[in-house]
């Protein structure tokens, strides 16, 4: 059971790898990916900058979970995702931006997957 | 102002010219208009894939034209796609026109020179571009395959109208792409991305194409130049049904068969001297080691591609019969050739699980019922190339005879000599020049455009059409080719080749290609003389074409997969190697950890 989960939570770090490796390499397919043109100028630079930053983060945070089985590494991962998913249902609500459940979903439940890891996996706080 | 200058010396050069074209065709074409000219190119054909050259392939219409001018049986290209659309477009040798070989199967050692950028370069001028000085409308519809940035593509090299793709090759009934070394097929209309209609068989469809072009301008009473560089028969090999069911039966008795019965044919026929030998390729398969199963399956690809060339032909037919209502055949040359001999990269088991999976993915059925139709992937495998090449050896991508001698027919009204063959040696660079004959216009001047321009190097093969020479080259002229460390020379009757890779031994020899076209009897031991002289002017040819050496292991099969990946999965190349190292310190960090927890 351990192992399994222990394998979950490493994919879902990879996957954060990747999207924010994409970010960095090749911008343009990741950014359509997420409904998005890739922007120019400051834009392009926020765009990078920013969501490339967020998903690497995210990766390394849980990495860093996997690696050190230490609980504290979670939380922010956690929060970044629980976050991610608040703030579009906040875009749909005030923004006039459509629910995309799509993505909405996903964060929910790999957020309520850390949250399981994270009182499994940890051997000390 | 200096725009202004600048577009009142153009429009006083592109007159003077015209007064020049007029002046000239007047002794050209006894006080005609200058004549249009029809050049026609097939992809990947055979030596001996047309009926009038010994095929059991019905080309009617070739026929018609080569019974209307002259066919040349000792004519040579650069065994190699972009090349030699290079040379026939500017006259100029491929490795100082930018295209030593093609993109996709150059290597990275050779790609990092400019010169051996792939793509046709700025200092060369093509014959369109002339054409078009002189007043020419010039039209081209198929395959260009010589660049594809803005400044590259045809609208930009002299061309008026287009309709180009600028991949090495494409689906023939849809717009798709064959290879997956490209996202997607590539097609320009007149320098713009396009869309091609659901309706589409590319034979008919570039035909189609080539007649509203010529039709647009047809009573303005300008001359035009027709460039229709057919994707037939290139991989994939597809064809309309009516035309695959006229070949079914036709290639049971195997490629061992067909291969002797068009040496006969062509020895009938003049093409070959009667004496003509043959040697047999490594890469040809004992068909009767084959079960009946799989014979049926080899015969019904190669019926396919007997079916592609004849629908070629046939809408070839179409262009000349829609010439001949307008009037304009008899003031039109037509010159057909090939742009290298038959293409042999077909799987030798086509139908294999492994390749059925690999065609699957996209998007491709290789099954036996519908070979050849929309959706289904087929070529023929090395073992009926070398039929499609008989009574030569090797084929495309080498320099044995297979590879570079292809068919070529000059023909129409202008062209006096009817009916007849020539064995004089003629090359893909002497076409330019023999159009610029035709219609009597220099070639360009040093300079061109502001920038200094490599000469034309091609002679013309006018005399050899009008009947007043017997050749145009001498004894002592040498020409020679290089393509992807291969390397031959032409000089009178002989010819020096060395091939490398799968196939090739990596060592040189030396043929009478007009007594021995099959090159089957090495002269370098009996004659080691003129082979160190040929030699010495393969040295030089080498030199003065800054002619770079092919890297150690080198072959164009790995190549081309080697470079897909690179263009295709360089970001996801990238993207896993950072992947990599980034969690190889967290790994080592997690192992460390592991071990020293307590049992």
């Amino acid at each position: 059971m351990k192992k399994i989960l222990w394998v979950l939570v490493a994919l879902a770090a990879m996957l954060f790898l990747t999207m924010g490796l994409r970010w960095l390499v090749a911008p343009e397919g990741v950014a359509a990916e997420l409904g998005m043109p890739l922007l120019d100028g400051i834009g392009r630079s926020a765009q990078i900058g920013d969501m490339g930053s967020f998903f690497l983060a995210l990766g390394l945070f849980i990495i860093c979970a996997l690696t050190t089985a230490k609980r504290v590494w979670y939380y922010p991962a956690i929060a970044l995702l629980g976050l991610a998913a608040l703030s579009r249902t906040i875009a749909w609500l005030f923004h006039g931006a459509p629910l995309v459940v799509d993505a909405i979903v996903p964060e929910i439940l790999i957020s309520l997957l850390l949250l399981f890891a994270s009182t499994r996996l940890a051997e000390q706080d | 102002m200096a725009l202004k200058s600048s577009a009142v010396l153009s429009s006083i050069s592109r007159l003077l010219m015209l007064v020049g074209l007029c002046t000239s065709s007047l002794i050209i074409a006894d006080a005609q208009r200058p004549p249009n000219v029809v050049l026609i190119l097939a992809d990947d054909l055979g030596f001996t894939d047309l009926a009038s050259y010994g095929s059991e392939i019905q080309t009617p219409n070739l026929s018609a034209l080569a019974k209307a001018g002259v066919s040349f049986s000792n004519y040579h290209t650069a065994a190699n796609c972009a090349p030699s659309r290079a040379m026939l477009l500017t006259g100029v040798d491929s490795h100082r026109a930018g295209v030593p070989n093609i993109p996709e199967t150059m290597p990275p050692e050779q790609a990092a020179h400019s010169h051996y950028a792939g793509t046709l370069g700025d200092n060369v001028v093509t014959v369109a571009t002339l054409l078009q000085d002189a007043g020419y409308h010039t039209y081209m519809a198929g395959k260009w395959h010589l660049g594809q940035t803005p400044r590259q593509l045809p609208s930009r090299r002299g061309f008026e109208r287009t309709l180009a793709l600028g991949d090495s090759g494409a689906d023939n009934w849809q717009h798709k792409t064959y290879l997956p070394i490209y996202d997607r097929a590539n097609w320009y209309a007149d320098g713009e991305q396009y869309q091609l209609p659901e309706e589409f068989y590319s034979s008919r469809f570039l035909v189609d194409k080539m007649i509203e072009f010529i039709d647009e301008n047809q009573h303005d009473g300008a001359p035009f130049f027709a460039y229709l560089p057919f994707q037939a028969v290139h991989i994939p090999v597809q064809a309309p049904e009516e035309f695959i069911d006229r070949y079914v039966g036709v290639y049971d008795g195997g490629w061992h068969a067909i291969r002797d019965q068009r040496q006969q044919r062509a020895i009938e026929l003049g093409v070959v001297p009667a004496e003509t030998g043959m040697v047999e390729m490594a890469s040809t398969t004992q068909w009767q080691a084959l079960t009946p199963v799989q014979q049926a399956y080899e015969a019904k690809r190669m019926a396919v591609y007997g079916a592609m060339v004849e629908a070629m032909d046939h809408h070839i037919g179409r262009l000349v019969a829609h010439l001949k209502r307008l009037g304009e055949y008899q003031n039109t040359v037509f010159i057909f050739s090939s742009d290298n001999g038959a293409e042999a990269m077909g799987e030798a088991a086509q139908n294999s699980w492994l390749n059925r999976w690999a065609l699957a993915s996209q998007g491709y059925s290789v099954d036996y019922e519908t070979l050849g139709l929309k959706g289904s992937f087929n070529a023929i495998s090395p073992s009926f190339a070398s039929a499609a090449a008989s009574p030569l050896a090797y084929y495309k991508f080498y320099l044995g005879e297979g590879g570079m001698r292809v068919p070529m027919i000059i023909a129409g009204e202008r062209v006096p000599v009817k009916d007849q063959f020539t064995a004089a040696f003629a090359s893909v660079i002497d076409v330019a020049p023999t159009i610029l004959a035709f219609t009597g216009l220099a070639p360009a001047p040093q300079r061109y455009g502001g920038r200094r321009v490599e000469p034309m190097i091609g002679r013309s093969l006018l005399p050899l059409v009008d009947g007043s020479a017997d050749a145009v080259y001498g004894e002592d002229d040498a020409v020679g080719f290089e393509l992807a460390g291969h390397g031959a020379l032409f000089m009178g009757q002989h010819k020096i080749v060395l091939n490398r890779g799968t196939y090739g031994d990596g060592q040189w020899h030396l043929f009478n290609i007009v007594l021995d076209p099959g090159e089957t009897n090495d002269l370098s031991v009996e004659n080691p003389l003129l082979l160190q002289r040929m030699l010495a002017r393969y040295q030089a040819y080498v030199k003065d074409n800054n002619i770079l050496p092919i890297p150690d292991g080198y072959r164009h099969e790995r190549q081309i997969v080697l470079n897909a990946l690179q263009k295709r999965y360089a970001d996801e190349i990238l993207i896993s190697l950072l992947l990599i190292l980034i969690l190889l310190p967290f790994a080592l960090a997690y192992r460390a950890r592991v071990k020293r927890r307590p049992e």
